[in-house]
């Protein structure tokens, strides 16, 4: 019985790579969107944080005081002055045409009215349809405007005669703060992103290929021959058809974690074993997701339209960008359907943060149960394969 | 007189043969209207897709940021001031202090087991040395797995602390003798304003949605593009891309008539996405009408043409959704709606501009969220246009090889057809 089931298996797979070297494609067309994908997305943000972000200046003052303002603000870590308009209009214009990300504006007669004690004001304008470098330039103009007003009052002290640092910088700054960024400690925004945008693209590629490596003996009728070859098993037949494919994504996946975590030394506090386990179970949970949609719609191209939106979700639903809790209640509870919620939750604890095993095992066993799927579809599935006209075109 | 007669003669055959082309590319139009409609899965794509993923994401980014991030606090200090601290941080709309604790061990737990995204603390000598009028520092820690957590915290610690700054530097100054105004000009001697323009409530969904709305318009009609090419080709004889009896003078109608298919759809389709959906979940929308339709009319034209040009390489129904999802990604990144453009590698930038999406997404963004005029974004503006008609030639071009190799396989086989009755001729 075991030798029997032996021989199938071995049969099933020698069928399936018979196939695979027939279209050749479907097999290294997943890896090499998954190496130009890397390559895309490191070599995009290979900066970490984006520097020099354009800013314009609008110095209606012409003073002392203005000119180190805006040297202030070209010193800054992010934000580099490429422009000076003479108006309000002028520096609008140009960041409606995305030239320049922000600006400020420094009214006339801003030295003179400092001098005077009238309390002057310049205001700063910031661009936040690019939410990112908006962020960044706000951060940086409102830094240049406390050292402006730092080195100001630096000024009025030492004129009273308080000239020791400390002294100067406890009046100046009472409070000051002392930020742990937990696991990316220079807030690097490939690594809030890349981390999860790679293995998202994995999900995609294993759902399509799953969903059509299965699919397409559907539809070319073929189904019959694949069975019979995993000697009418339906178990067999499936594991011999993506055993290999199974194969390819783990290689994949775990390549990816080489890369990032191993080759550009991304933070990982916690074992590289765990995070490869976890990326082999990723890979498996989605496997089965493409089977059981196969499953449940056995026609080709309705499957591939639902993976194509499932995965695309999986994406919104990991919560990298935009945390699951802030979704509206109603709609997150959706986001336990997705492996790639896991595997963002593992990756939290086992990369960013090193936590305890007990704090997400259960996310393991939870990817786990995404094997049950192709269980429940496993009939479906035979059916489908067997009588060819048990589906509509 | 002669002359004029065969002058006439002629214009009226001119008029009869456009009259004849245009009664070709219309039955064409309908034609692929046809096969739209009739095809379950391209309308799946065209129409579905696009009614359905802008209410869909729209709904799940609706509440555009991050209210109330629960963090923790581990105050050792126990005094006024760092109560008042905190208060302060659980009174901005970014934090709520969830819980307190009594060290760092506890709400590191707390935080590994992401009850808590941050952890605020504030040492024993935290008051003293206020009163000693040294600095006075409190740590924070951070969840860095969203820079929205990261964003939350930022604000909202730097926004107490500097209060917090202002209100011990007065207090100084009123031991020192000084009060009202003249103190208040030492604390500020110059102010700053901060405005946020266009996305003021520096929301996520009023980020994300413009660049996702005009990438689900490229998308689906990419997809739904290549999915009728992949179908004609598993239909038709010889897996050609074109009927068999489709002919090269006949080209210029073929392609006119089916990019009026598409675009006819896709107006009403872009009206519902731009114009609606913006309006029903409040997102940015003060472009101007006639800006907008000025932009949307070269960008569907170049993403129909450039969908009709690559098209022409798809197979099978299905080839063009398994290979080139993922490219969905890369061309929402790519147009520079997050990681700025300024700061792209000029040869990904490079790339970019080949793409209708780039040009269409800052297009849009620029019109739709910061209120530019057509003038304005000439450069998009401009880049739209050369590319339909950059993609326009290339279908063309396209389409005339398909026509081509089309008919040298018909020719062929026809000559084995002719060999082979003759074949069946000699046995006889």
């Amino acid at each position: 019985m075991f030798y029997k089931s032996r021989i199938s298996l071995k049969n099933s797979w020698k069928r399936e790579f018979k196939r695979i070297s027939e279209r050749p494609v479907y097999f290294l067309g997943p890896a090499l969107v998954m190496i130009f994908c890397s390559v895309f997305f490191l070599t995009l943000m290979e900066e970490g944080w984006p520097n020099t972000l354009p800013a314009g200046v609008v110095d209606l003052d012409q003073s002392a005081l203005s000119r180190t303002l805006i040297r202030n603000l070209d010193a800054t870590a992010q934000t580099k002055v490429v422009s000076h308009c003479s108006s309000y209009s002028e520096a609008r214009e140009q960041m409606q045409k995305g030239e320049i990300y922000s600006f400020v504006v420094i009214p006339e007669g801003f030295e003179r009215n400092l001098q005077s004690g009238l309390q002057p004001a310049a205001t700063f304008y910031v661009n936040d349809t690019y939410l990112i470098p908006g962020s960044l330039s706000l951060k940086d103009l409102s830094f240049m405007g406390h050292l402006t007003g730092a080195k100001v009052k630096q000024n009025i002290l030492e004129a009273r005669g308080i000239t020791e640092e400390n002294l100067q910088m406890a009046a100046i700054q009472p409070v000051a703060i002392d930020a742990h960024l937990i696991g990316n400690p220079w807030a690097n925004y490939g690594i809030y992103l890349i981390n999860l945008l790679l293995p998202g693209v994995l999900q995609l590629m294993i759902i399509m290929i799953t969903i059509f490596s299965i699919g397409m003996e559907l539809k070319e009728k073929t189904g019959p021959d694949w069975i019979r070859t995993a000697g009418n098993s339906r178990i067999i037949a499936l594991a011999g058809k993506i055993l290999p494919y199974t194969l390819l994504f783990t290689l994949l996946g775990i390549a990816v974690n080489f890369l990032l975590y191993r080759y550009l030394q991304y933070p990982l506090w916690g074992s590289m074993w765990l995070m490869c386990f976890a990326t082999f179970l990723y890979v498996i949970a989605s496997q089965a997701v493409g089977i059981f949609f196969i499953g449940l719609l056995p026609v080709l191209r309705d499957a591939i339209s639902l993976g194509a939106f499932y995965g695309l979700l999986g994406f919104t639903y990991a919560g990298f960008t935009f945390p699951v809790e802030a979704m509206p209640p109603s709609v997150q509870i959706f986001s336990w359907l997705f492996p790639i919620r896991y595997y963002f939750l593992i990756y939290g604890n086992i990369a960013l943060n090193g936590s305890p095993f007990q704090n997400y095992f259960l996310w393991f066993i939870v990817l786990a149960c995404f094997l049950l799927l192709p269980v429940l579809v496993l009939r479906r599935i035979g059916k489908a394969a067997v009588k060819p006209e048990y589906l509509t075109k | 007189m002669k002359a004029l007669i065969q002058y006439i003669k002629q214009r009226n055959l001119f008029a009869v043969r456009l009259s004849k082309a245009i009664k070709d590319t219309l039955t064409i139009t309908l034609k692929e209207y046809r096969l739209v409609f009739r095809d379950s899965g391209v309308l799946i794509i065209f129409v579905g897709a696009s009614l359905i993923y802008p209410l869909l994401y729209c709904t799940l980014y609706k509440n555009e940021t991050l209210y109330d991030v629960p963090v923790a606090v581990v105050d050792h200090s126990h005094s006024v001031r760092s109560r008042e601290l905190i208060r302060k941080m659980d009174a901005t709309p970014e934090l709520k202090v969830a819980v307190l604790f009594d060290n760092l061990e506890q709400a590191k737990c707390a935080f590994e087991r992401r009850e808590i995204h941050g952890v605020i603390y504030v040492p024993e000598d935290y008051s003293e040395k206020i009163n000693r009028m040294e600095q006075a520092t409190i740590s924070t820690y951070c969840d860095m797995s969203s820079f929205l957590y990261y964003r939350a915290m930022t604000l909202a610690t730097n926004y107490a602390v500097l209060n917090a700054g202002e209100k011990i530097e007065m207090e100084r100054l009123h031991a020192a003798g000084m009060a009202g105004k003249s103190a208040e000009v030492s604390v500020h001697p110059m102010t700053f304003k901060d405005n946020i323009l266009y996305n003021n409530g520096m929301g996520f969904a009023s980020f994300l949605m413009p660049a996702v709305l005009i990438l689900i318009l490229h998308q689906t009609l990419f997809f739904g593009i290549s999915m009728l090419a992949g179908t004609a080709r598993e239909e038709n004889r010889f897996r050609s891309l074109l009927p068999v009896d489709s002919k090269k003078r006949h080209l210029l109608q073929l392609i006119t008539g089916k990019s009026m298919c598409y675009f006819s759809l896709y107006a009403v389709l872009t009206a519902y996405i731009l114009g609606v959906i913006p309006r029903l979940f409040n997102l940015p929308h003060i472009g101007q009408p006639v800006a907008l339709i000025g932009m949307a009319i070269p960008f569907l034209l170049a993403t129909i043409f450039f969908s009709m040009t690559v098209s022409v390489f798809m197979r099978n129904r299905e080839t063009g959704m398994v290979f080139f999802l993922f490219f969905s990604l890369i061309l929402l990144f790519i147009s520079g709606f997050s990681w700025p453009r300024s700061n792209m590698p000029s040869f990904w930038l490079a790339i970019s501009w080949l793409f209708p999406a780039t040009h269409g997404i800052q297009g849009y963004l620029k019109i739709n969220s910061m209120g530019a005029t057509l003038r304005q974004i000439s450069f998009e503006y401009i880049s739209l246009w050369i590319l339909a008609a950059i993609y326009f030639v290339t279908t063309l071009i396209a389409y005339a090889w398909q026509i081509r190799s089309c008919r040298l396989r018909t020719a062929e086989s026809g000559k084995d057809a002719v060999g082979l009755s003759n074949t069946i001729t000699t046995i006889n």
